[in-house]
């Protein structure tokens, strides 16, 4: 067993969310009607189809109709349509329910939804047209040949933390593939090695991303109506931190509560998790959670850049599609459809070059251009400069939206430039207002009723990983690491993280050292995102490995 | 001469503490099925072992509902080659009995026999997590006719037609060598299993894999299913942990958090409040005649194991319940208790003193060290000439493989691993009778989150008992009984199977079972070789505190200790005063091994370790930064409040 085997396929797929599912269903629907065959395999790290999803959700659904012409559209498992929505300014005891929507935030003929669920559906749907999927493989290389991408490579497996091979060692499978498509969701780890490699960046602004962290409660009748939605702004976020919260109501007396914050935020000791919880002690939000029971939690970030920030999105024998590609719409948050939409476009794509049988940049150039045409484009470019506005505080972001909103998108300046967030965090002597800590004394002593400690909601993903294996988050410089994360940063991680998976301990001498507990990771990349100096990077674990999300 | 690498394999909910359902409750609905962990290594062991035979056909079998292709589908994607299930609504119902023998009859439909011509090995797991026999694999090689190997961590072919597999035992392992064919049962501390590869998953995806019902098979159906199995399960109730909620250290050095452990620990642990138990609504009983089907069956037989020489404890332990009963059934029924091995006649007085009335010796230098096949042999045979009602043995390494094994030769029904047995009734509705009197053996199960009852119906009733649950009888200095010599019929076939070599240190096994405090560091704490976990100890045993240093399995696993030392074997449980339980996570071989101490305290990193649901006192911290400063603690006189012998 010691030559890696060789599976060759037409289609390789990498991840079985929205858009990777799209693109399969899609392209196995385009080959069916014009006759041709091809292979699409497609591959997802989580030990099944949705147990790495997180959303919201509040989905356009209507984005199925095109992806599932022949399905009966109750089929679908949506949960209750959007029968009420409101955007309230929250103070830390206090609320104003907005008397209008902000714009581009009318989610009108929406649903509600466990993306989760989608997917598990859609991927039932991909398997009846064709389509192989492989869940609980994770791939961590890419296959390059002259330049070109021909497929990728599974993880290697039975490796001890140092990467020696021991008794089950297992070498991963090489995927040989016509087409690869990058499906990878946010910060994709194998997305952000191809655009390094062919600085698909350039020219563009840098990706910038939020962090959601999202609980799932059961609760008694009568605490909220399903489909009745409401965004919070304000509370418990400051000027200078960009985000909101959301509850939705669902069917059977579940609804999900959850706060997004942009990791362009300033202080290092932020921690969106803690202010989650304290988001939910507004007496607006507690209500709704009066008398009920955490049923999951999770937590994923966001590509919030926008239309400036989306890369190259082609090489020769590569497409990358949603989140991968930074297809968010702002201010709503809203991917899930462009993510569809990106896979279908994405499909039609593939279908040419499976038809000319070229799958060189000169046909996957046209992919670009479809989404030019799609309605990936009408979202996203009206609020191409929405979110960089947003980045030097809401008091200026919102003169510029205003602007925006005047011109068409444009504003007085033109193309706002984003900064990357990790450099976006100060020092800790550079913060000019009160740290996290002392901003919510006293309200971080988790009741493990309403509010609960990272490491309780921790308990609510189900979250496992194999203890053998090369640790899948690694600093970079374990030297600069010490004298610029802990020393002058305060070690970040231990509080951006949502999952307590960074701990800064101190010993006895006072030496302080970050440990890391990589199998608490619900793989949302934050640490990939935020960690300044020379960072941290977030590999793929074992196939299979990571939160279990049921219903997110 | 192609080898065939056969693994037998179960599918079992995945263990309960791994997933909740909605509102925090196991949802057993929805829940996952998994490969019964032991199986996994059963097949890894096949894997390993094809890299010597790369030439070797991988088969792997099952028996149970057509969902059970999950499991077998993963097997192919892990690298086997063909997969068959046996499938039949008739078996469903089926007791071990029924199972091994429907799935050796589907072997021998497959042509593995123990005449077959070309050689081949039948792997399994030493037992699944929704049973916790591991009878199977015993009562498999019984049925086929061949020699095995059970609690065996690894395997190796020596190149002749022979596999030398190591095989664990109490303080220790054996190393044995047999032919081919055999039957090996694999327990979790070998190679784990590996992660199916993705060539694997795309081969799996459409292999056809061959279903079988019992007519296929030529399986009659007197013998199997719920009719024909000779036990039935008569009662399960849920096991509650009766550990309150631990009490965790507070502060945010180590030198606090210790602190704040000696003050906690002196205000004592958290109570249950014991919950009035609701009065159980006495059914009616009918006024069915009693029947005593026991034939003319009378009398306890019990095993005596000897190890090193000396009467293992287990079987000394065994003579507790062994009384219990004979004093239930009254009647003058006499406990025997069978005495095998070289020169062992000089130990019966021990078993005298403990309360046996006969000891039937067998002597034979062949003999020494136990061997399953001439052992459960001797049994037969004794058995055949005593008729007894009852069969006890410890519920040891080997008392666990000998009993199922003498079971299929007397069609009995066994029941593994009890921690309860007396002597009740069964109301037979169907048949309108009262058996009685009837063997009840208790049994947790399930992970020891159930407790059920077994009867047995085919004479004798066969259990073994867990070790550590019974108390060692009181001894009768001068207690003496019949002493009696019986002469086996042995057969060179009997000893096919040599022993290589035996590795014990009962010294630390009887440590551990007398020690007020156990120090015991798990996986997280082998960054120093065990080095603090061990001066913990030692500093207590300084103090004049009888303490003992343990371990889990992985420390065993990685080299780090001896197996002596491991808690959470099959057959040893401990109760000391104190248990620290030190980078354990709480596997549930581990708990089950030691739940039953006084107090117990846990250190580990990761707040959300299983250890702290079963301990009374926790730290979250690393053991590098807690231990010396326990041990310091120490030093200055700290004894976790025990008595001190000072020499």
């Amino acid at each position: 067993m010691s030559n890696v085997d060789t599976v060759k396929t037409d289609i390789l797929i990498i991840g079985g969310g929205p858009s990777g599912l799209a693109t399969a269903i899609h392209l196995a629907d385009v080959l069916k009607q014009y006759d041709k065959k091809g292979r699409i395999l497609l591959v997802e790290k989580g030990s099944s189809i949705g147990s790495h999803i997180l959303s919201g959700a509040v989905i356009k659904a209507d984005i199925f109709k095109t992806l599932l012409p022949d399905v009966d559209f109750n089929e679908i498992p949506l949960n209750a349509k959007v029968s009420s929505d409101t955007t309230v300014l929250l103070s830390e005891k206090g609320s104003l329910k907005l008397p209008f929507h902000v714009p581009y935030m009318n989610n009108n003929g929406n649903y509600t939804a466990s993306l989760g669920q989608i997917c598990r559906y859609l991927a039932k749907k991909a398997e009846e047209k064709g389509v192989e999927i492989y869940p609980g493989f994770s791939i961590n290389e890419i296959l390059y040949q002259d330049g070109k991408v021909i497929g990728a490579k599974t993880i290697d497996t039975g490796l001890d933390h140092h990467g020696r091979q021991m008794d089950n060692y297992q070498p991963g499978t090489r995927i040989e593939a016509k087409l690869t498509i990058f499906a990878e969701g946010t910060r994709g780890s194998l997305a952000k090695q191809l655009i390094k490699k062919y600085d698909l960046q350039k020219g563009r602004n840098e990706q910038i991303y939020s962090l959601g962290c999202k609980e799932l409660w059961s609760v008694p009748e009568g605490n909220i109506k399903p489909g009745e939605i409401y965004h919070t702004m304000g509370y418990p976020l400051n000027m200078h931190e960009f985000g909101g919260g959301f509850v939705y109501g669902l069917n059977d007396n579940k609804v999900a509560v959850g706060l997004v914050v942009g990791l362009d935020y300033q202080d290092p000791t932020f921690d969106v998790h803690d202010a989650f919880q304290v988001w939910k002690t507004n007496p607006f939000i507690s209500k709704f959670l009066k008398g009920g029971k955490l049923v999951e939690y999770g937590a994923k970030t966001l590509p919030e850049g926008g239309y400036y920030s989306i890369p190259k999105l082609y090489v020769d024998g590569a497409l990358i599609v949603g989140d991968s590609a930074g297809f968010v719409t702002m201010p709503a948050l809203k991917g899930v459809h462009l993510a569809v939409t990106s896979g279908m476009l994405a499909a039609k794509t593939a279908f040419r070059a499976i038809s000319n049988n070229d799958f060189s940049e000169v046909i996957l150039r046209g992919y670009e251009t479809l989404i030019e045409e799609s309605a990936i484009y009408k979202d996203m470019y009206p609020v191409r400069n929405f979110r960089q506005g947003f980045s030097k505080g809401l008091i200026l972001g919102a003169f510029h939206f205003g602007t925006q909103l005047i011109t068409g998108g444009a504003g007085f300046f033109g193309k706002l430039k984003t900064e990357l967030d990790s450099e976006a965090t100060k020092k800790l002597d550079e913060l000019t207002f009160k740290p996290f800590k002392e901003r919510f004394k006293g309200k971080l002593e988790f009741d493990k009723v309403l509010t609960f400690d990272k490491a309780t909601d921790v308990y609510f993903t189900g979250v496992n990983h194999d203890e053998q294996q090369i640790p899948h988050l690694h600093i970079n410089n374990p030297a600069t690491y010490e004298t610029v994360n802990i020393k002058q940063y305060g070690a970040p991680s231990q509080f951006f993280c949502s999952a307590e998976v960074y701990e800064l301990h101190t010993d006895k001498q006072g030496h302080q050292e970050i440990r890391i507990h990589a199998e608490n990771c619900l793989h949302c990349k934050t640490c990939d995102i935020k960690s300044p100096g020379d960072g941290i990077t977030w590999m793929v674990p074992n196939g299979g490995n990571g939160p279990e999300f049921q219903n997110m | 001469m192609a080898l065939t690498i056969i693994s037998l394999i179960k599918q079992v909910p995945l263990p309960s503490e791994m997933r909740m359902g909605d509102d925090g409750l196991m949802d057993r609905t929805k829940a996952k099925s998994i490969i019964n962990i032991d199986c996994q290594f059963g097949l890894e062991a096949g894997l390993q072992l094809k890299k010597q035979y790369p030439d070797a056909k991988m088969i792997v079998c099952s028996m149970g509902p057509p969902s059970f292709e999950v499991a077998l589908r993963t097997a192919i994607s892990m690298g086997y080659d063909e997969a068959y299930l046996l499938s039949d609504r008739k078996l469903g119902g089926s007791d071990t009995y029924a199972t091994g023998l429907a799935i050796s009859t589907m072997l021998k439909h497959l042509g593995f026999t123990k005449d077959a011509k070309e050689p081949f090995i039948v792997l399994a797991g030493r037992q699944t997590s929704d049973g916790d026999t591991a009878h199977v694999p015993s009562q498999v090689a019984e049925n086929l006719g061949i020699p095995q190997a059970t609690f065996v961590e690894s395997i190796k072919a020596d190149g002749q037609g022979n596999v030398i597999a190591k095989r664990i035992i109490e303080g220790g392992y054996q190393l044995m060598k047999l032919p081919m064919p055999c039957t090996i049962s694999l327990t979790p501390t070998g190679v784990p299993p590996r992660k199916p590869s993705l060539v694997g998953a795309i081969k799996a995806r459409s292999l056809p894999i061959t279903v079988f019902g019992i007519d296929d098979i030529g399986l009659g159906t007197e013998k199997i299913g719920i009719n024909g199995s000779p036990t039935i399960v008569a009662n399960v109730i849920n096991l509650v942990s009766e550990r309150a909620p631990v009490i965790m250290s507070e502060g945010h050095t180590d030198t606090v958090m210790v602190d704040s452990l000696i003050t906690n620990f002196k205000k004592g642990r958290n109570i249950l409040e014991k919950k009035e138990k609701v009065e159980k609504k006495i059914l009616e009983k009918p006024e069915f005649p009693f029947f005593d089907n026991r034939n003319g069956a009378k009398g306890i037989l019990t095993w005596a194991e000897v190890t090193n020489g000396k009467i293992s404890r287990p079987s000394i332990e065994l003579l507790t319940p062994a009384r219990k009963l004979a004093e239930q059934l009254g009647n003058d029924t006499k406990i025997m208790t069978l005495l095998i091995g070289k020169n062992v006649k000089a130990l019966a007085p021990t078993l005298f003193e403990h309360g046996s009335d006969e000891v039937i010796v067998v002597e034979n230098d062949k003999l020494e060290e136990y061997l399953v096949l001439p052992f459960s042999s001797i049994f037969a045979q004794v058995i055949k000439e005593r008729n007894p009602e009852i069969v006890l043995f410890g519920a040891t390494t080997s008392g666990r493989e000998l009993a199922p094994r003498i079971g299929v030769k007397t069609g009995s029904g066994v029941t593994a691993d009890c921690t309860g047995l007396e002597i009740g009734e069964y109301i037979n509705r169907k048949e309108k009778i009262i058996n009685k009197p009837i063997l009840h053996s208790r049994r947790p199960t399930y992970g020891e989150s159930k407790l059920a009852t077994i009867l047995g119906f085919v004479y004798p009733q066969i259990s073994t008992a867990r070790a550590g649950t019974f108390e060692v009888p009181p001894r009768e200095k001068g207690r003496t009984g019949l002493l009696s010599v019986f002469i086996p019929k042995l057969v060179e076939k009997d000893f096919v199977v040599e022993i290589l070599k035996t590795e014990r240190d009962e010294g630390v096994l009887q440590n551990l079972f007398e020690a007020d405090v156990i120090v015991s560091g798990g996986r997280g704490t082998t960054g120093d070789g065990l080095k603090l976990v061990k001066k913990l100890a030692e500093e207590l045993k300084l103090q004049g505190v009888k303490a003992e240093w343990a371990c889990s399995r992985v420390v065993v696993d990685e080299g780090v200790a001896e197996y002596a030392h491991q808690i959470g074997q099959t057959g040893k449980t401990v109760r000391p005063k104190v248990y620290i339980a030190v980078g354990i996570s709480g596997a549930i071989q581990h708990i089950a091994g030691m739940k039953e101490s006084e107090k117990i305290i846990a250190i580990d990193h990761n707040p959300k370790a299983f250890i702290f649901h079963y301990a009374d006192f926790g730290i979250v911290g690393e053991y590098e930064d807690i231990l010396p400063e326990l041990i310091d603690r120490v030093k200055s006189g700290y004894t976790f409040g025990m008595d001190v012998v000072k020499n």
